[in-house]
């Protein structure tokens, strides 16, 4: 169920929409953030909101490379796999990644922290190779850096769980 | 190939505030000039005469089909219903491209006057930043200065007074590269299914809802301001070829020493941009091609090395300047395996629409997959080709923009080609 | 218009013309696949490449998205637009299955044509095949997703054309993928065009499913008669069995889909419970033992009784000629006057409509979807014509304001708006319209009794709706929809003066009426001095009517009193029943003889807009050879005759079983002399002047605004209701389930929440429905289905009004107790 307050604050920028459906990508975002990934009953409710059919929510999911359909971790972690990337070394980082996180390509950690996918050039083909994590780039990529980057997400998220649970 | 002649000092337009770890601030814009163009034509003088100094400028669209921004606006009717739309295209996601986000974080105001401008010329009244979901930061940096703009009286209702009123949302891409497609970016915003949609009707005539919407590149309108304050012929005097206007932010990477982004004239030598700018060649290796414009463009040979980086010189040679993202190849590269992991990039981005594109690139991937994998026959070149020249009558221009390089490829290293399927794998695999 | 050269062959065409549909008119049949003519072009699949040889755009390009140009040179065999549309082949095959054997739509695909006729017959790509799963789309449509290529016309159809909305494409790239969310049933009553429209077998007609190859199925052009509207089909049927029906394009009428109901409503015909013997007084026989122990029999009645006292009964389901030869009979013998309806309302109600669709005024659904305002009085569309609703979807895509005046809670495909008042404010609300409409001026050219109509339009006691009034006023093309089923004579009247005074000021205005049955405009005409069942009932009750000869006609089921019906049966000394169902009257008989269905002898048909439409039939029929093979043994016995071929049209059984000679049915069928009885349809009005029917233009107003009373009206539905479809077991799960719909306010003074169950005590005995409280309806008004399972043949009537305490809140035990689920069949 979504949470009262996120519904109405959804349904507050749909009032101000002239087109509720212009605001589907941004709302189906939004439920994305708050349910990990666009789950089945995100997407119902997406259509609710927008005043469209469930599959019309779908249409526009499934062709989106940020939209998640599946559950994904709580940082998705999408490598560049474009043409300076590749050359800047991308297999190298990915299997490196791969080995540090025990996932394949697609996988998602057992500790539900990482999801490892590929994307297409990223636009910082200056800071090759790069890789986004939750959407945030990180550039100039070597072992060490990922290495960092990671222990740094799971320091993060160690010290959120505990302030959420204490 | 070092270049004798020492590093030339180019006027710096679009990026005269950039700082290398902030954005300009608001004062910064102002104290370069900027803001004054919006002050001194809103409302002053007929916006026609404004749309031929653009016209006059002859610039050119920078998001990659170089069509002229001047008659793009003069395409919008007279008479063309209201409300109308601008669309500022940040979706920026041809492969080595990267200029708009460097534009972006360096001096935003300079594309929110140069959007209030295009507007208050096309009269529309709602702008609109399509920006791709991996510029978050530019996204953000967007909003806020929006509103900053919106508070000094740039932006909003009666825009300083003059009786204009226009403002600006940014729109968050789901991302996909088609979404950069002008149609395809208009069916993304109405909350449609991102395919292109074949012209007639023009956006400019019927767009976003149906309405005459202008659409142009970050680049394109961030030069907007500067013609507008110094005029079609000072815009026409930075480049430094006959037929080009203006400067132009060519985006270098690959095997350079110093990837980024360069502010210089259109119709620079790209030899003088690789070795001045961007550093020379990595590791003492020689250059041995560039793909001078991004991903759809094709490959550039050393032949070229000197060439005169403008739209009319690239295209007496068979390329195209496209976005100016300049991806650098030195002679360890294997081009044909370069050219596969493009084609993954198309064959994944396809939006799905149209058969020759939706098809041939997962084919052409399969095939260059095999000749670089030892699996190549001597049929296939010739498969090859066949699929590039009935993939050219797809529906967008996705299509014939991805077998660019597979088509330079196969008339500029055919021998590199036919090396793989004789030597049963890559030749470039082996030496390493 | 321009004039171009294609194949060296020269054309002129009207400008706007594809490069396609020029060489289509020139009989070159440029492959293709996403275009269709109904959808549009939008160049999606590239197989109609042409060489533009001269014009502005040279070289290889797509013929459905260009326009004709004077002085156009296109090769269409071009080595290179040759090249390409092989290719294109290629590429489609690329994950196809190559499952063609398995394939129902093998032998009528358009890409299976395509890659032989391409000659693409090796396979060069390496790479694997990308695989889908299929869904379960429901009872009628078999998902065979991997057989896809991608021209997107499922959902350009499904969405865009029929304004559904639970089929979509998901995916992007090679991965597209055409589907439901989730598995379930298409929700689209217009679904099964899915299956003719798809070029592969993505789709194909599930109950059909491996029953035969198109070649191997015995096909005729036919016409539905599951409504009034009377879209064009094609039947295929094989081993006496009827396998599946398609559209048929129709220029006129239905374009090129058909509805739900059409394309599965035919199980009728093959039904094991379909009487195949003649039988008399339950006994089986042969036809001719039967027919003379009816002849006897009647005229046995005739000679004690008098021959005024045997009565025929025709019914709008019938045929041209069976309903000509019921007045033949009745004409020969002395008869009473046939009758043609159950009830006097129906029968005037079609008389008026048919009296006043002038040629002038009459519209085919063709010329509806180009209606620039439409305003419906007194129609469900989906519920009585299905086609109509997605005819009036159409014009609204085309921008024109829809207007549904209807007490009932209408649905419809498209958004309009809804008026929902009470069906006797009608015509007082047509009356208001004509007001705003025009004043006497405007109507000086209108027909005399518009003329003196519009002077009595002083003040309307219902203010017409200001949309409406507003939307009327620049409309061109103004289109008037009136239904006969729930209205009365004077709405009917009403509606064709405001279609006529505004023809009269100037605009191309036009009448559109939905009708009972497939042929509520041929027994309207067939019997010019008919009385209704309803009129004739006091005589059978008082003992003057001796005996009843019923053909293709089911009193016992249908009459809205099945008590007093009943009753009155009981009373007859004789019972003659000719029929191709298994009926209540049919049972009762004392002699029944078979009949034939319209896929076996035809007939003539007469749509609502008075177009003849003669059909053959497409097999000989008798029973299917599934049910008289004997189960898992081969056949022991070989006999010559066909089993259960017996049965015969009723019209000739009817001159067989005639005391009198009647002449052959097919004289009292006059058609016009430029028939085109080849296509089996052609555009004329039958002179209706024979039939001069002034309804009464009279407003009933005020009468619903009676706090004390309730109105009842009973209704067709999409499924379930209309008699013949209503038994096939593949739309029964599509049927609206039987229940009361009532506006909340209503409800709320029983009081009642959904799903109680309401007692209804009518004309004809009590009935217990639950109730479904919907906004979207009238105040004061009950709506029940025609369902079987609904017990509507208590109410008495099929519209009548009741005193408010007639109704109560009922407790859900006794005998009274719906029943949910209905019979197996
Ligand atoms: C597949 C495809 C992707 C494109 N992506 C972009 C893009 O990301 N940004 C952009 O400005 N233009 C892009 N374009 C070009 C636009 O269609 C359009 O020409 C441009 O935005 C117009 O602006 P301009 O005239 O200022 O260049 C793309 C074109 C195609 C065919
Ligand atoms: S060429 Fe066709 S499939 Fe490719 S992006 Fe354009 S429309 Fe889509
Ligand atoms: S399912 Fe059929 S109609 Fe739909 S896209 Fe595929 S081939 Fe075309
Ligand atoms: S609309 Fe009527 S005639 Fe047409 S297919 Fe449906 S039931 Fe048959
Ligand atoms: S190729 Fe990786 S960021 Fe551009
Ligand atoms: S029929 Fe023309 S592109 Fe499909």
């Amino acid at each position: 169920m979504l949470p009262a307050d996120l519904r109405e604050k959804l349904e507050r920028t749909i009032e101000t929409a002239d087109h509720p459906r212009e605001l589907a990508v941004d709302v189906m975002m939004a439920l994305q953030e708050h349910y990990g990934h666009l789950s089945d009953e995100a997407v119902a409710e997406a259509a609710q909101l927008l005043d469209m059919s469930e599959v019309e929510i779908d249409e526009l999911a499934t062709f989106y490379t940020f939209i998640y359909r599946e559950p994904v971790g709580r940082y998705v972690i999408h490598v560049c796999d474009s043409l300076i990337c590749w050359m800047d070394g991308y297999e190298k980082l990915r299997d490196h990644l791969a080995r540090k996180l025990n996932i394949a390509m697609g996988g998602t950690t057992d500790d539900g922290l990482f999801t490892l996918l590929p994307v297409c050039c990223v636009g910082y083909c200056d800071r090759s190779p790069a890789m986004l994590v939750n959407r945030r780039v990180h550039g100039n990529l070597t072992p060490e850096k990922v290495d960092a980057i990671l222990d740094g997400l799971r320091e993060s998220a160690r010290s959120a769980d505990e302030t959420s649970s204490g | 190939m070092m270049s004798a002649t020492p590093k030339k000092e180019y006027p710096q337009v679009l990026l005269a505030n950039r700082h290398p770890d902030r954005i300009a601030t608001l004062e910064e814009y102002r104290s370069s000039g900027g803001y004054r163009a919006l002050a001194d034509t809103l409302g002053a003088g007929p916006q026609d005469s404004l749309k031929e100094t653009i016209a006059a400028a002859v610039l050119l669209g920078r998001g990659g089909a170089a069509f002229p921004a001047g008659v793009k606006l003069k395409t919008v009717a007279d008479d063309a219903p209201f409300p109308r739309f601008l669309i500022c295209n940040a979706d920026e996601m041809e492969p080595g491209t990267f200029k708009d986000r460097v534009l972006i974080h360096a001096d935003p105001h300079q594309l929110i006057e140069g959007m209030a401008l295009t507007a208050y010329m096309a009269s529309a009244e709602k702008g609109i930043i399509f920006i791709r979901p991996e510029y978050e930061s530019a996204a953000r940096i967007l909003e806020r200065e929006v509103g900053i703009a919106r508070e000094a009286g740039y932006l909003g209702e009666n825009i300083l007074d003059s009786g204009f009123s226009f403002d600006i949302d940014v729109h968050r891409s789901g991302g996909r590269y088609i979404c950069g497609e002008v149609t395809a970016q208009i069916n993304a915003l109405m909350g449609k299914r991102p395919n292109p949609a074949q012209p007639p009707p023009y956006p400019t005539e019927k767009g976003l809802w149906g309405l005459p919407t202008v659409v142009n590149n970050v680049e394109t309108l961030c030069c907007v301001p500067h013609i507008l304050r110094n005029g079609a012929d000072w815009f026409q005097s930075l480049a430094l070829t006959e037929s080009g206007a203006g400067t132009k932010l060519y985006g270098v990477s690959g095997r350079v020493n110093r990837p980024g982004c360069f502010e210089l004239p259109i119709g620079i030598p790209l030899s003088e941009i690789i070795e001045d700018y961007a550093g020379g060649m990595r590791d003492g290796r020689r250059f041995k091609a560039c793909l001078p414009g991004g991903a759809s463009t094709g490959f550039l040979p050393v032949e070229h090395y000197h060439i005169a980086m403008d739209f009319d010189s690239l295209k007496s040679v068979g390329n195209r300047l496209g976005t100016a993202a300049i991806m650098v190849f030195d002679e360890t590269d294997c081009l044909v395996a370069a050219t596969w992991n493009l084609l993954e990039f198309f064959a994944r981005e396809s939006c799905g629409w149209c058969t020759p594109c939706r098809e041939g690139f997962p084919y052409l991937r399969d095939l260059l997959w095999r000749i670089e994998n030892g699996q190549g026959e001597p049929e296939m070149i010739g498969a090859l080709r066949e699929l590039c020249r009935d993939m050219s009558y797809a529906y967008c221009a996705f299509s014939p923009g991805g077998i660019a390089p597979v088509e330079s490829l196969l008339d500029l290293y055919e021998e590199e080609i036919v090396a793989h399927i004789e030597g049963k794998g890559c030749p470039f695999r082996k030496r390493s | 218009m321009p004039t171009l050269t294609i194949d060296n062959r020269r054309i002129e065409v009207p400008e706007g013309t594809k490069v396609i549909e020029a060489a289509e008119a020139l009989g070159i049949m440029i492959p293709r696949f996403c275009y269709h003519r109904a959808l549009g072009s939008v160049g999606a699949c590239r197989v109609c490449a042409v060489k533009i040889v001269d014009g502005t755009r040279k070289g290889v390009q797509m013929s459905c998205m260009l326009d004709v140009e004077e002085g156009m040179v296109v090769s269409t065999d071009d080595p290179e637009a040759v090249a390409m549309r092989r290719h294109v082949i290629e590429w489609l095959m690329l994950h196809h299955p190559h499952d063609c054997p398995v394939c129902d739509e093998g032998g009528h695909c358009l890409l299976q044509d395509m890659t032989v006729s391409g000659g693409h017959g090796l396979r060069r790509y390496l790479g694997n095949k990308r695989t889908h799963l299929d869904q379960y789309l429901g009872p009628r449509i078999q998902h065979e997703m991997n057989r896809c290529i991608q021209c997107y016309r499922c959902v350009r159809y499904y969405r865009e054309f029929s304004g559904y909305r639970d089929l979509g494409v998901t995916g992007i790239g090679n991965r597209v993928y055409f589907g439901r969310e989730r598995e379930g049933t298409l929700e689209n009553p217009f679904s099964g065009n899915l299956i003719d429209i798809c070029p592969t077998g993505v789709f194909t007609d599930k109950p059909a499913r491996y029953f035969g190859r198109r070649w191997d199925l015995q096909r005729g052009p036919s016409v539905c008669i599951h409504c009034s509207l009377g879209c064009s089909v094609t039947v295929g049927a094989r081993y006496r069995e009827v396998a599946r029906v398609e559209a048929r394009y129709a220029k006129a009428v239905n374009g090129h889909f058909i509805c739900d109901r059409g394309r599965w409503g035919f199980p009728y015909t093959n039904e094991a419970s379909r009487p195949r013997a003649a039988r008399v007084d339950g006994e089986a026989t042969t036809v001719g033992e039967a027919c003379a122990a009816a002849r006897n029999r009647l005229l046995h009645v005739a000679e004690t009784a008098g021959s005024e006292a045997v009565a025929c009964l025709g019914s709008e389901r019938a045929g041209l000629e069976t309903l000509k030869a019921v007045a033949g009979i009745c004409r020969a013998n002395g008869w009473a006057d046939p009758l043609f309806w159950l009830e006097r309302r129906a029968r005037e109600n079609v008389a008026a409509a048919v009296s006043l669709l002038g040629d002038d005024l009459v519209l085919s659904l063709r010329e509806l979807e180009a209606a620039d305002c439409v305003l419906v009085f007194g129609a469900d569309p989906l519920g009585e014509a299905p086609m109509a609703a997605l005819a009036l979807r159409q014009a609204r895509r085309q921008g024109a304001p829809v207007f549904v005046f209807d007490p009932r809670p209408v649905e419809l495909p498209l958004d309009f708006h809804h008026v929902p008042l009470a069906i006797e404010d009608l015509p007082e609300c047509i009356r208001s319209l004509v007001g705003a409409a025009g004043d006497r001026e405007t109507a000086r050219g209108a027909d005399p009794t518009v003329r003196s109509f519009t002077d009595q339009l002083a003040e309307p006691s219902v203010p017409p709706p200001p949309e409406a009034v507003a939307a009327l006023r620049t409309s061109r093309r103004p289109a008037v929809v009136c239904g006969t089923d729930v209205t009365d004579a004077a709405a009917i009247g009403l509606a064709a003066d405001f279609a006529a005074l505004m023809k009269a000021q100037g605009r191309r205005a036009g009448l559109f009426y939905l009708m009972p049955g497939a042929n509520g405009f041929g027994a309207a005409l067939a019997g010019t001095e008919a009385a209704s069942l309803e009129e004739l009932l006091p005589r059978i009750e008082g003992g003057e009517i001796r005996a009843l000869v019923a053909v293709e006609a089911d009193p016992l089921g249908l009459y809205p009193d099945r008590g007093r019906i009943e009753a009155a049966m009981r009373k007859l000394d004789l019972l003659v029943v000719l029929d191709y169902l298994d009926t209540d009257s049919a049972a009762a008989a004392d002699v029944f003889l078979p009949s034939t269905t319209v896929f076996e002898t035809g007939g003539t048909w007469i749509n609502q807009e008075g177009r003849i439409q003669i059909v053959r039939g497409a097999h000989r029929g008798g029973i299917p050879v599934s049910q008289t093979g004997g189960g898992g043994h081969p056949p022991r016995v070989f006999m010559e005759e066909v089993p259960g071929g017996q049965a015969a049209a009723s019209g000739q059984t009817l001159t067989r079983l005639s005391p009198a000679e009647v002449k052959g049915a097919s004289e009292w069928v006059r058609l016009p002399p430029d028939t085109d009885k080849q296509s089996g349809t052609r555009a004329v009005l039958p002179d209706p002047s024979a039939l001069r029917f002034a309804p009464e233009r009279t407003a009933l107003s005020g009468a619903a605004g009676d706090e004390a009373m309730l109105t009842v009206i009973a209704v067709d539905r999409t499924f379930g209701t209309e008699v013949l479809s209503s038994r096939s077991p593949w739309l029964s799960a599509e049927e609206t389930a039987p229940t009361v719909w009532m506006h909340p306010e209503e409800a709320g003074r029983v009081p009642l929440s959904d799903g109680d169950l309401l007692e209804i005590d009518a004309g004809g005995g009590s009935l217990v429905l639950p109730v479904k409280i919907v906004e979207n309806m009238a105040r004061r008004t009950l709506v029940i289905p025609r369902h079987r399972d609904a017990a509507w043949q208590r109410l008495g009537a099929t519209r009548l009004r009741i005193e408010r305490d007639c109704i109560r809140k009922a407790q859900p035990v006794g005998e009274n107790a719906p029943v949910k689920e209905s019979p197996p069949r």
